[in-house]
């Protein structure tokens, strides 16, 4: 079911990531940024991502909130189709981090990683059902020409079933990874684990 | 408390930024459709009020609307280009250096704190693989300390999230008004 992808760079591994700069360390983290680390990610604190990021304790705050309703909320888009956008939007902007975390998850959700192949040899026309298709090309729209979305664009999405707030579940999903793949691209690199053979 | 006037009677009307530049109204479907994720709706705008709060140590404001103008220029994303430059005017912002960031001028700002700042934000905006370790560590070059660095990843990452957001809802609308 997840068998190993390396395609142009981009992989389904599990990696880590690390800062280019200080993070905060725990002895001095003050109660507030101890209290947003624990309501991010239940691995905040071990993270460098999150220990980075939590300098602004506030905005990380919100932004994970954002990003949690967003992604895990019930109801409205299925989970996998949300990591499907996610993983387009990596894919164009180039995190292969990002990349990496959400084509896993979708392929946990979706149990298939059909369409993670494809979106990771050629983004254009990826998707193996029509659904699927005119989400990733919605996806692609949405990240690289945000002001040519148009009517056309929705009324695409919904020829092919999806229902509104379908339709805003994705706009979410892609417009967050806008916003994650700045972070992870910008503030430090991932870490690829040692090779060995994987059988 | 004077400059920020203009920006608080607008919002007695709406204080939700999104909904006003989309011109969402409760009777709107694609406004009961938004608000059905409330908790995104909240935190989209709790974002916003804290990546702008005065009481947040570092870059100024009126750097930091700056930055949310040049990175909507260089998207394009018209309306919120707009509702940048007024909040620089509310702010009294330097109307040759806003002429200069809208127009993308780098080379005329003098300032190597804000010049370092606005050339970070137009990499990261437009090609955002480009912004490697070497250009984030231009910035504690040019004087900026980590938590300003941090609220400046930030802020672009979040204007970059808030134009799309804008264009996908702005298209919601257009399509159930036509409906």
């Amino acid at each position: 079911m997840s068998a190993p992808i390396d395609i142009k760079g981009f992989t389904n591994d599990t990696l880590g990531w690390k800062a280019w700069l200080d993070v905060v360390s725990l002895d001095s983290a003050t109660p507030e940024q101890m209290a947003v680390l624990e309501e991010s990610h239940p691995k905040a604190k071990v993270s460098d991502y999150y220990l980075f990021l939590v300098h602004q304790p506030e905005i990380l705050k919100q932004r994970s909130v954002a990003f949690n309703a967003i992604m895990y909320a019930p109801g409205g888009m299925p989970r996998a189709e949300r990591e499907l956008g996610a993983t387009v939007v990596s894919r164009i902007n180039g995190c292969v981090y990002c990349a990496s975390v959400h084509a896993q998850r979708f392929e946990q959700l979706a149990k298939t990683q059909e369409a993670i192949i494809e979106v990771f040899t050629e983004p254009h026309g990826a998707g193996t059902t029509p659904r699927e298709r005119a989400i990733v090309e919605f996806s692609i729209e949405l990240t690289a020409q945000p002001g040519e979305v148009s009517v056309k664009s929705i009324q695409k999405l919904k020829d092919v079933g999806l229902t509104e707030p379908e339709i805003l579940d994705l706009i979410h999903s892609v417009a967050i990874f806008a916003w994650a793949n700045r972070l992870m691209l910008n503030l430090g690199e991932p870490v690829f684990p040692a090779k060995e053979s994987s059988t | 408390m004077n400059e920020l006037k203009g920006i608080d009677m607008r919002d007695a009307k709406q204080t939700d930024t999104v909904d006003r530049l989309v011109g969402l109204t409760a009777s709107d479907q694609t406004y009961q459709v938004r608000h059905q994720r409330d908790k995104v709706v909240a935190a989209t705008q709790g974002s916003e009020n804290g990546l702008f709060d005065p009481a947040l140590e570092g870059l100024t404001v009126t750097e930091r609307l700056y930055v949310a103008l040049f990175a909507c220029v260089l998207t394009p994303a018209p309306e919120l280009v707009r509702e940048y430059t007024e909040r620089l005017i509310a702010q009294g912002a330097d109307a040759e250096m806003m002429d200069f960031v809208a127009a993308g001028a780098l080379e005329n700002i003098q300032s190597p704190r804000l010049h370092a700042i606005l050339k970070f934000t137009r990499t990261l905006i437009t090609d955002p693989v480009k912004a490697d370790r070497h250009a984030l560590l231009a910035l504690p070059q040019a004087g900026l300390s980590t938590a300003e660095l941090v609220t400046l990843a930030q802020l672009i990452a979040f204007v970059s999230y808030q134009v799309r957001l804008v264009a996908g809802l702005k298209a919601m609308k257009s399509l159930e008004k036509s409906a």
